[in-house]
Order: C-alpha cells, then structure tokens, then sequence
C-alpha cells in the first residue's frame, strides 16, 4: 500500500516529484514504488483482457502485459538517454528510466481506471473485433497521458542544462514516435492478449502480419467490408 | 508522504524568513564583488524539506512586496542554487506549485485493485454445467475468427464443422469423439450466422470390428450397412474413418436403412 502511493504524488504534486528526480533525491525508492504499481496494475487489467478467452489466457496475459511494457523500456529507453546527452541533458541514465517509470506508471494507472469499463463490455458484447480495437483505443488514450507526463518531467528535469533545450525537446517527440513504434511490434510479438474466442489458447501466436494491418482489418470487419480470416 | 500540516506555523514562518534573509545575503554579496570569482564553492540551498502550504506562502510574498529585497546585479551571473530558473521562466514553470495534502490515494487504489481481482475471479467462475464462465457465456457470432475446422452450432441440436467455407455436420456422438472434439471447442452461434455457409457433406463415423468384414456408417445413433467398396468410395469415405469396436457393441446398435437404400437387407456383423 505504501508503495500505492508515489501515484498519488506523481498524479497530484507532478511537479515537486520531477524535481526530486533531478535533484535526484530517493531515486531508488520511487523507481522501485513505481515499478511494485505499474506491475500490479498492467497485471491486473491483463487478466481483464484475457477473461474473453480462458483461464489460461487470463494468467498469461497478466504476465505478459507487464512484460510488454517493462521490455519496451529497456529496449528504449538508452535511445533517450544518449540522444539527450548529445544535445547537452546532464540526467543520468537513472533519472531518464525514472521518467519513463513516470510514464508507464501513469499509463498503467489508469488502464487500471478503465478497468471496470473493459469488464462491464466483456460482459455485455461478444464482438471480438470490437472488444480488440476498444482496448486499442484505450492504450492509446492511455499511452498518450504517460507520454504527456514524460514531456513534463523532461522539461523540469532537463531544465538545469540551458544548451540545446529545443533540441532535446524535439528528440523526446521522436523518441516517443520510436516507443510507440517499437511498444506496437511488442505487443504484436507478445499476443495474445485477448485472444481470439474460435481459437485454442496460445502463449504466443506466430509470427506473422503486423498490428497496424490487423488494427485496419478490424475496422473493416466491424464497418461490414469483410471477414477477419 | 508526510504531511505538511505537521511542522507548526512558526517553525514555517521562520523557514520563510531564513530563506529571505539568505536570499538577500546573496544579493549583497554579488552586489559588493562583481563578478563573483569562478571557483567559488556553491553554497547549498538550506534544507527545505516540505514548502509551506498556499496560504502562507501568499503572506510571505505580500510581506516581501511591502518590504522590496535589495535590487539584483543587472550583470549577475546564474547562481548554482538556481539552476534552470531561465528555462523554467521560457517554460512558464517559474515556482513550483504548492505541494497538496494528501488524500489517500493508496488505500483508494488498493481496494480499486481488490476489487478489479474480484471481478476477473467471478468472470471466470464457471456458471454452466458445460463449465463456460460469465466473461464466455454470450453467443459468439460476431466473436469468431472464421477459418476451417471451426466447431459451431445453432439453436438445434446439430454440431457442424466448417472446412472450406461450408458446413459439415457431425452425423454422431461418436463422429464428435472421433474428431477429438469437446464441448470447450463447440461455439453456439445464432442460426442467421449458419444459413451464411452452404452445407458440406457431413461427417459420419464408419465402425467394423474384427471378425465381420462389413462395414457401417453410424448416423442418427443407427448403424446403416455400406454395401460394397465401390459405394464405400463413391460416398467419399476413406479407410482412416474407419473405428475397430468390438462386435458386440456393434451387433446392439439399431440397424438404419443400407447405403444405397435399395440393397438388400442388411447383414448383422
């Protein structure tokens, strides 16, 4: 419960928290707050996702979604991390995955939010295609506060290195343009995460396709020009 | 996170005034020695564990603006306990905002957690005797990856599998098992989602055993005789249909018409 409670400052007193990140005070504890709820919370709502399918699917997507973020930040975040210090950051490589941490703790904490929603829809309609690009959309909704929370703490944190602030600016926007990227073909290469009802239970599906072109499929199944196959 | 209504007023009022009178200190000093020699030790900001709550800090302000701290060197240099005050006034983060007391937050996200597990539990309870939970129980038409070898079923009381976008139909309980089928692989639909599929010759069983050399096709929970081998292929079936049971079970079977309907009567095995 102690741990619970970084979110509270992360979500209320944002500011004062980025500046102990760049004052670098309690690094180690709030990293290890925010890594306990982001679990706990993208476990939880992975379980969500994989009640339409089974058991087994539920269990498995309650690991696989945490695994799904935590992979993403470490293949991304040293991207961040030297681009930033190209263009004059003096962050260490520590405070960056903090801020990262910000972000995934943020988005995890309200996909935890949508939860409740995501249950009453998985009780309430039997469209798959519909339940898949709901839950999209809620990543993305999701995705895009963290993202929103990571702007702002780059902004405090990076605020001591006057040089190339601009510059370091736009790097972050890239750099989230390459998370999502790279976040997509995670999640591609980890699902099911739902998993499909007319399918038996797979840990992982083959490879095979990509998540843009199955995201378009399911719009068009759900607008009635064609049948997923 | 500690509560910032703990430190008494005056210890805060104090901090305030310290904060001032340093300020102030610093001011004069780079007032006095312009510029201020490079190697200079930084002196650390004083300790400030918690801000003041809002209100106070407005008093102080209103305090310092009736009393103006001494005019700042119009050439001074970025102090290094002010790192990122340019940056943060382009930014419009000029102070920080008061830090807000606390509402528990935790407690109110553990018990959101609590009862999010408690909702994934009672999904998947098993609600029916066929063990299909809450989350599965709603008819799945528009929930299917259509591909062959999908198992469905409508309203009545036949199971069909697709293959090649037509539906056969399971002639048997024991088709079903010889498939290695389940009730788990089984998708009740809405009938309007199997008049979309054309029918496809159904899936039947055929038994032997060993100490008959007739062969016959269980549909309808009836054994119905296949008259010769020529038949057998013209039906489409191939010897890997064929299920070895003892002659008993077989001989106990209720005999259906032979396949063709005009051969002679069936022969018991």
């Amino acid at each position: 419960m102690k741990d619970l409670a970084v979110i509270e400052t992360i979500l209320r007193n944002r500011h004062h928290f980025f500046i102990e990140i760049r004052d670098g005070v309690g690094l180690n504890q709030k990293m290890r707050a925010m890594l306990i709820s982001s679990i706990l919370f993208l476990a939880l709502y992975g379980a969500v996702l994989g009640s339409t399918h089974s058991l087994w699917q539920t269990l498995s997507s309650a690991v696989k979604l945490p695994l799904l973020f935590l992979a993403t930040l470490i293949v991304c975040s040293p991207t961040l991390y030297f681009f930033n210090v190209l263009f004059g950051s003096n962050q260490s490589l520590t405070q960056n995955v903090a801020l990262i941490l910000t972000a995934i703790t943020v988005t995890a904490v309200l996909l935890l939010s949508f939860s409740p929603i995501v249950v009453f829809f998985l009780l309430t309609t039997a469209s798959y295609q519909f339940f898949k690009l709901m839950n999209v959309s809620i990543f993305a909704i999701c995705g895009i506060v963290g993202v929103v929370f990571l702007s702002q703490g780059m902004r405090i944190v990076s605020a001591a290195g006057r040089e190339g602030t601009s510059a370091r600016r736009v790097v972050m926007w890239l750099w989230v343009v390459v998370y999502a990227f790279v976040g997509s073909q995670m999640a591609w290469t980890l699902r099911p995460f739902i998993g499909a009802p007319s399918m038996e239970f797979e840990l992982f599906r083959q490879l095979g396709g990509n998540f843009y072109t199955n995201v378009f499929a399911s719009i068009g199944e759900i607008l009635g020009f064609f049948v997923v196959r | 996170m500690s509560n910032p209504n703990e430190r008494s007023t005056t210890d805060q009022i104090l901090d305030l005034l310290l904060d001032a009178l340093i300020e102030r200190q610093k001011a004069r000093r780079a007032q006095a020695q312009p510029p201020p020699a490079p190697a200079e030790a930084p002196t650390p900001p004083p300790p400030r564990p918690e801000p003041p709550p809002a209100e106070q800090r407005r008093t102080a302000a209103r305090s310092m603006s009736t009393k103006p701290a001494a005019p700042p060197s119009p050439h001074r240099e970025p102090q290094p306990e002010d790192p990122g005050q340019a940056a943060q006034s382009r930014s419009g983060l000029e102070e920080p905002p008061p830090q807000l007391p606390s509402i528990q937050m935790g407690k109110m996200l553990g018990r959101l957690a609590l009862l999010i597990v408690a909702l994934v539990v009672l999904v998947n309870i098993p609600v029916t005797r066929y063990g299909v939970s809450l989350a599965r129980i709603l008819p799945e038409t528009t929930a299917l990856i259509i591909r062959d070898g999908l198992v469905l079923k409508g309203s009545g009381s036949e199971i069909y599998v697709l293959e090649d976008d037509k539906l056969r139909w399971i002639s048997s309980l024991d088709a079903f098992e010889h498939l290695g089928l389940t009730w788990q692989d089984v998708h009740v639909v809405d009938d309007e989602f199997l008049s979309r599929f054309e029918q496809g010759r159904p899936i039947h069983v055929l038994l032997k055993c060993q100490s008959s050399p007739h062969i016959y096709r269980l549909e309808n929970e009836q054994k119905r005789w296949i008259k010769d081998i020529d038949t057998f292929l013209a039906e489409g079936h191939v010897w890997e249909d064929v299920r070895f049971v003892s002659c008993e079970y077989l001989r106990g079977l209720p005999d259906g018409p032979p396949i063709p309907e005009d051969a002679r009567p069936p022969p018991e095995p």
